[in-house]
Order: structure tokens, then C-alpha cells, then sequence
């Protein structure tokens, strides 16, 4: 298990949030989804193999960009 | 102190934007971004105003209709087709991917308004395509003010971000080196002059100096830091040079642990969200369905299809979750920032809804209540007292427990005597054999448990104990040779804390491992009336839980040894000291260590929690007053848009204004 931060572009309303929490929530792998549309970003509780690109689709799937993803 | 000042500028503000910088700017750009479109389509908005004005108030007729519609929609076209495109594009997006937001809601409403302007061209409709423009101008309007008013949301933690150091001088050999701060190493040597900024958290190796944490632990008054001394990165080096061995760099020093805290907090759910979050995902969908049965119904009781539209586009556009969303969030952000400028961190999001319903506070004695530095302050015996101090500081040597090291202090030994056998008796005391004498330190529990009578010493452990003295009972091959009585000072603010947590009608109890008498003298030195005594490390946790069958209950601990009563309480409130900060296991942390902060702590979290209230109600009120209007064809689209803009602004703003509580 492991916490993924992801910088997300674009997103302005508070149904953004919720479409992309959503969207990264059906990714393979992943746990639990949480993003802030203050601090523009994702925290992602996800399985260690989990499929970068994946993350970064149902980002773009939600409407949004993705700029960076940090894993700890 | 002129120069001082000029150093300072020099070393913390001027290269002040090369590091961190990757996440505060986010938020400028978006707001130049929306400054810039909303300035593009007002001045295509503002022909389009008073044209429409002229004729509806006026009637003003200064074209033929046909020639006011073209002119409308070629203003129109650049508002909407423009400033206003990743608006649009958004939003067509979302409907076509199912993920629907608001601009969804937006798109389509000012895309239904602006073709109305086309037919009218050819057919008997009413023309709102100088309205589908105006809605738009407002909506990118309402947008850039609430930018800004989230920018200013943030302000705390930007600042935050900026408070690290740029540069560091290392003393390589014996040149001083300057670096940027990435460069350091641990164990690098830093040189710090008066005025600086610690580049990174250390342990002080040469000079003497006091310096100002304010900004990193909320703590007003300068620390004195000598050889041996740890320093936070980003504090204030204020009168001495200091030499700092660097310890911990990067992501692990305790300011990028405060950040990483704070930013953790912004995404923290509050349970009373939990409902409008579950509206805001179904709302935009739900609206669309409403502003279709709106037309439907307006089509079948009026057959009127220009009153249909301008009614179905009003429900469009008024009907916004965004307040609903940002309701939650903002406050929370100002909150935690407020906090993390007085050291007080909001871990977990749902303490501070959580904390209203404490009606019991449990402190922990040592290291909370008092400093946790215990002194020797009277010893009584029967043989030599250099004796008696002795052979108690080569047995307690071995021990890390505060009393042992206040005795070894006392002692002042060059050079201890060997002990065998040395065993910690965790609660008790401790055992260890010095010579050919059997030596046992402690607690009358651990006395009665080994069997030694302790009746001669019995009158001066009472007077010791009812001064809140903790005293020691020495014995030596069974018998009782003297007594060592410790004294643990309060903490200056903690009279005060106390007294004002009574007067917010709290129940407080002091909880400690210390006898009855011992405590209670405590106890009533700083104002607690409840006293929980010779409770074992261990089963702090478990009186916690006696205590949570009469209601929810907050403990006030260090975090360390305190880490299962802090998780058992309902809210815990984790005290650090310097870098010993017990981050995991507290819902609440304090990066000061005094109790003042726990006061501070629980204003700021009902005042947050209040906030959050108020956003929640403005919200949902606003949502339920202005749909139904909406659908009544009651509300002039322009109007709703302006409506709804105004929503999230005020939520925003007011989530500001919790700036303007006193904590």
C-alpha cells in the first residue's frame, strides 16, 4: 500500500472534485480517493504496483489534467 | 539592530522564491488567468448591457430588431466563444462523458440563451442572446472573486511554504561556504549569525544564542539554545553565533513535517460535509433533468416557448453546488491556517466537530501540566545524605524515567559505582545491587511489595507529598534508609489554562502515576478538581475508557507515552516540545508545548466547526430558496447567474471573516 499526491489541473467547481474523487475511486488498485479542490490535488491510497498511466487517465476521463504524481 | 534587520531581509526574504515555489503559485495563476477573461468579456458585456437597457427601460429603440439581434450576437460570440470557451468546452465535455460539473450547467445554459438569438432571426421567439453573454460575463466574474477570496484562504500556508530558508554558509575546514539549501548534508556544519534563519533542523555544537520559534511552534517567547541544544529549521537565530550540525534535511525536518500536516488537513473530511457531498455528486444531473421538466411544464401550461427557455435557463444556471462544496473546505483552510501560525495543527478533520461534544478533559501530569523536568528538592535520612545520594544516582543512572535523572543530576558523581542486576520496575521503581548492598528505589508499592517498612520516614513522606512532592523511599538490603523528594514545576500558563477551561465548564482530571496526596497537591496548585492517581503507564488508556461511559472525553498528553490514551480518547490532543513531536497519534497536535495551546486548540476547532455550520446553512438555504423561484420563472436568468456567483463568494468570504475570532 502506498499514498500517491497528485497535482491536478484545471479543476474549479466543487462537482469537479467529486467527478475526479470518483473517477481515480474505479482505478484498479486503488483504495481510497480523495481530492482537494482548494489545493488542487488527489491523495490516492493505492496498491505498490499500481499502473501510473491508469491514474493519470481517469483524471483526464474527469475532464482534468494531470501535472505530477508523488509517491511516499 | 538596523544591520540585523538588513541581514535578515538579505538571508530569508530576497531569495525568497526558488524553493517550495511549485505549489503556491497554482492559485495566482488561475486567478491572472480569470482577471484576464473577465476583463475580455465585459468589454464586449458592456455594449451588450446597454444596448439591451436602452430598449427594455428605455425603449429605446435604436436599431430594428433584427439589427439589434446581429449586433447582440456578434458581441455575444467572443464572450462566449472566447473568454468564456474553456467554459463551454468543459462543459460539452461533461455532458458527453457523463462526468457532469457545473460548467455543464453553464455550457448549456448559455448556449440555449445565444440560439435563441439565431431563430429569432427567422422565427416569432423572444431573442436572449444578449443575456446568454451577460450570464457568461458574470459567471467568469464570480469565478476570479472567488479565486481571490480562496487565494486569501490560503495566505497561511503559502506563507508556510516560503518559510524555509534559501541559503545555508557550511564551514568546511576553515572557509565558510555559501550553499543553496538542497546542498546540505547531514552532518554538515552550519554557521548561523544573529538575524538568520536556521537553514535546516540541528543540534548545536558551538556558541550560545536565543532564538525565536514563533513562527515554526506558535511558542512567543525566544528558546535559549547552547552546545547540545536542537534547533528547528526556519527559526530565527536572534543574539549569538551558533554552529549547528545539521540532522535531519529535506522532507524529513520538522517544518516539511508541518506543511505535510496542514496540507493533510485541507483534504480532511468533516463528517457534517458528508451530506452536502453527496448532494454536490448528483446535483448537476439532477438539475439538468429539473431545468428539461421545467420547459416541459412551462410548454404545456403556457405553450409560451420564449418563457419556457428563459425559465429552464434560469433553473441551468442558479442551481450551483458550488457553495454547497467550497462550504466545507474554505473553512477548514482558514482554520488550519490560523492554527499552524500559533503551532496548533488539525490532524484529523473530524475532531473538530468531535471536540463540541467534550465535556471531559484529561491532562497528564508530567511533561503537560508541570515542565517535566523534575528537581531534587529535599532529602531526609538516616545515614550520610552524600551517602544515601550515592548509591541512588548509580542505580537510577541506568534509568530514562525524569525522576532518575533528576537524582543523578542532584548527585553530581565523577564517577559511578558498578551496578548489578539493575531492573526498571516499570510504574514502581528500581532495583540493582552496588557492592554487597542490595539497593531498591521507590514508590510505596514497590516498598510494601519488597517488604521493607518505611514506618520511620512515614511523617516526612506525608509533608513531602502534600507540598505535590514525589518522593522516593531508598532502601538498602531490605531496610529503609532515607527518602528523596522530587518536585516537577508547573508549567507558567498552565494555572491559567486550567482556570479558564473550568470556566468554559469543563470537567478536567489530572491523570499521573504519582500517589494520592502527591497529586492532589498538584492538582490543586493549578486548579484541577479531579484527580486520578497511581494510575500505571499502561492503564491510562483504559481510565480514559471508564470515563467515555459518562461522555465523550479529550486527553492532553506528550504523544509518547501517552500514544494509547491519546487514541482512546475521542479527541486527543498531542503536546510536543521542540522536534519531539508526536504527530501520529494525536487528532489535534500542539507544536508548543504549553497548555495555553490546548485552549487555543479548542476555540479555534468549535470556531471552525461553527464557520463550517454557517457555509453549510448559507448554502443549503440558498439552494432551496432560489431553485424552486427558479422554476416558478420568477427569476430573470442574468439575475440568477448573478445569484449564484454571489453564493460561492459569500461562503468564501465568510469563511475569511473566522480570521476575525479571537483564539
Amino acid at each position: 500500500m502506498k499514498k500517491a499526491k497528485i497535482t491536478i489541473q484545471g479543476m474549479h467547481c466543487a462537482s469537479c472534485a467529486s467527478n475526479t474523487e470518483k473517477s481515480l475511486s474505479k482505478v484498479a488498485g486503488v483504495k481510497s480517493a480523495k481530492v482537494s479542490l482548494l489545493l488542487k490535488k488527489g491523495y490516492v491510497e493505492c496498491e505498490d504496483n499500481i499502473n501510473e498511466d491508469e491514474l493519470k487517465k481517469a483524471v483526464k476521463r474527469a475532464g482534468y489534467g494531470v501535472k505530477s504524481i508523488e509517491y511516499e | 539592530m538596523h544591520e540585523m534587520k538588513e541581514m535578515k531581509t538579505d538571508k530569508g526574504e530576497e531569495h525568497g522564491h526558488d524553493e517550495h515555489n511549485h505549489d503556491a503559485p497554482v492559485e495566482d495563476e488561475e486567478i491572472r488567468d480569470w482577471k484576464k477573461k473577465m476583463v475580455g468579456s465585459w468589454i464586449f458585456a458592456i455594449p451588450i448591457a446597454l444596448l439591451m437597457f436602452s430598449e427594455r427601460i428605455f425603449g429605446l429603440e435604436l436599431f430594428v430588431p433584427r439589427v439589434t439581434t446581429t449586433i447582440l450576437l456578434a458581441l455575444g460570440l467572443p464572450v462566449l466563444f472566447f473568454f468564456g470557451w474553456s467554459t463551454i468546452r468543459g462543459g460539452l465535455r461533461g455532458l458527453f462523458t457523463f462526468y457532469f460539473n457545473m460548467d455543464s450547467l453553464i455550457a448549456l445554459g448559455t448556449l440555449v440563451a445565444y440560439f435563441t438569438g439565431l431563430f429569432s432571426l427567422f422565427f416569432s421567439i423572444q431573442d436572449y442572446s444578449g443575456v446568454s453573454a451577460m450570464i457568461m460575463a458574470f459567471y467568469i466574474t464570480g469565478k476570479y472573486v472567488e479565486a481571490k477570496a480562496r487565494g486569501r484562504a490560503s495566505q497561511e500556508i503559502k506563507k508556510l511554504l516560503e518559510l524555509g530558508a534559501k541559503k545555508a554558509r557550511i564551514l568546511k575546514g576553515n572557509k565558510e561556504i555559501e550553499v543553496d539549501i538542497s546542498e546540505i548534508k547531514i552532518g554538515d556544519i552550519l554557521v548561523i549569525r544573529p538575524g538568520e534563519k536556521i537553514p535546516t533542523d540541528g543540534i548545536v555544537v558551538k556558541g550560545e544564542s536565543s532564538i525565536d520559534e514563533s513562527m515554526v511552534t506558535g511558542e512567543s517567547l525566544p528558546t535559549e539554545k547552547r552546545k547540545g541544544s536542537n534547533v528547528i529549521g526556519a527559526t530565527i537565530n536572534q543574539d549569538g553565533i551558533l554552529y549547528v550540525k545539521a540532522t535531519k534535511i529535506g522532507k524529513d525536518t520538522f517544518l516539511a513535517h508541518i506543511i505535510k500536516l496542514v496540507e493533510e488537513a485541507q483534504s480532511e473530511k468533516v463528517p457534517i460535509q458528508v451530506l452536502a457531498d453527496k448532494i454536490t455528486s448528483i446535483f448537476v444531473p439532477a438539475v439538468l433533468i429539473l431545468a428539461i421538466l421545467t420547459f416541459g411544464g412551462w410548454i404545456y401550461f403556457t405553450s409560451d416557448i420564449s418563457k419556457s427557455i428563459a425559465a429552464s435557463v434560469a433553473v441551468l444556471v442558479i442551481a450551483c453546488p458550488c457553495a454547497l462544496g467550497l462550504a466545507t473546505p474554505t473553512a477548514l483552510m482558514v482554520g488550519s491556517g490560523m492554527g499552524s501560525k500559533k503551532g496548533i495543527l488539525i490532524r484529523k478533520g473530524e475532531a473538530i466537530q468531535t471536540i463540541k461534544n467534550v465535556k471531559t478533559i484529561v491532562f497528564d501530569k508530567t511533561g503537560t501540566i508541570t515542565k517535566g523536568k523534575p528537581e531534587v528538592t529535599n532529602i531526609y535520612s538516616k545515614v550520610k545524605e552524600n551517602y544515601l545520594l550515592e548509591i541512588a544516582a548509580c542505580v537510577e543512572r541506568f534509568s530514562e524515567h525524569p525522576i532518575a535523572k533528576a537524582i543523578v543530576e542532584k548527585a553530581k558523581l565523577k564517577k559511578f559505582r558498578e551496578v548489578k542486576g539493575f531492573k526498571i520496575l516499570r510504574g514502581r521503581g528500581v532495583e540493582g545491587r552496588v557492592g554487597k548492598s542490595d539497593i531498591v528505589i521507590g514508590n510505596r508499592t514497590l516498598m510494601n511489595e519488597k517488604k521493607v517498612s518505611f514506618k520511620d520516614f512515614e511523617k516526612e513522606i506525608e509533608k513531602f507529598e502534600s507540598q505535590g512532592k514525589t518522593t522516593m523511599i531508598v532502601a538498602e538490603n531490605g531496610k529503609a534508609i532515607g527518602i528523596i523528594a522530587v518536585a516537577d514545576a508547573l508549567k507558567e500558563d498552565s494555572v491559567l489554562a486550567i482556570a479558564s477551561l473550568n470556566k468554559q465548564g469543563y470537567r478536567t482530571i489530572m491523570i499521573t502515576g504519582d500517589n494520592e496526596r502527591t497529586a492532589k497537591a498538584i492538582a490543586k496548585q493549578c486548579g484541577i478538581s479531579e484527580v486520578i492517581a497511581n494510575v500505571l503507564p499502561e492503564d491510562k488508556a483504559k481510565k480514559v475508557q471508564e470515563l467515555q461511559k459518562s461522555g465523550f472525553v479529550a486527553f492532553v498528553g506528550d504523544g509518547i507515552n501517552d500514544a494509547p490514551a491519546l487514541k482512546q480518547s475521542n479527541v486527543g490532543i498531542a503536546m510536543g516540545s521542540g522536534t519531539d513531536i508526536a504527530i501520529e497519534s494525536g487528532d489535534l497536535v500542539l507544536a508548543k508545548n504549553s497548555l495555553e495551546g490546548v485552549v487555543q486548540a479548542i476555540n479555534l476547532s468549535k470556531a471552525t466547526f461553527g464557520k463550517i455550520k454557517q457555509n453549510l446553512f448559507w448554502a443549503f438555504a440558498y439552494n432551496t430558496i432560489a431553485i424552486p423561484v427558479a422554476v416558478a420563472g420568477l427569476l430573470h436568468p442574468v439575475v440568477a447567474e448573478i445569484a449564484m456567483a454571489l453564493s460561492s463568494i459569500t461562503v468564501v468570504t465568510n469563511a475569511n471573516l473566522l480570521r476575525r475570532k479571537k483564539i
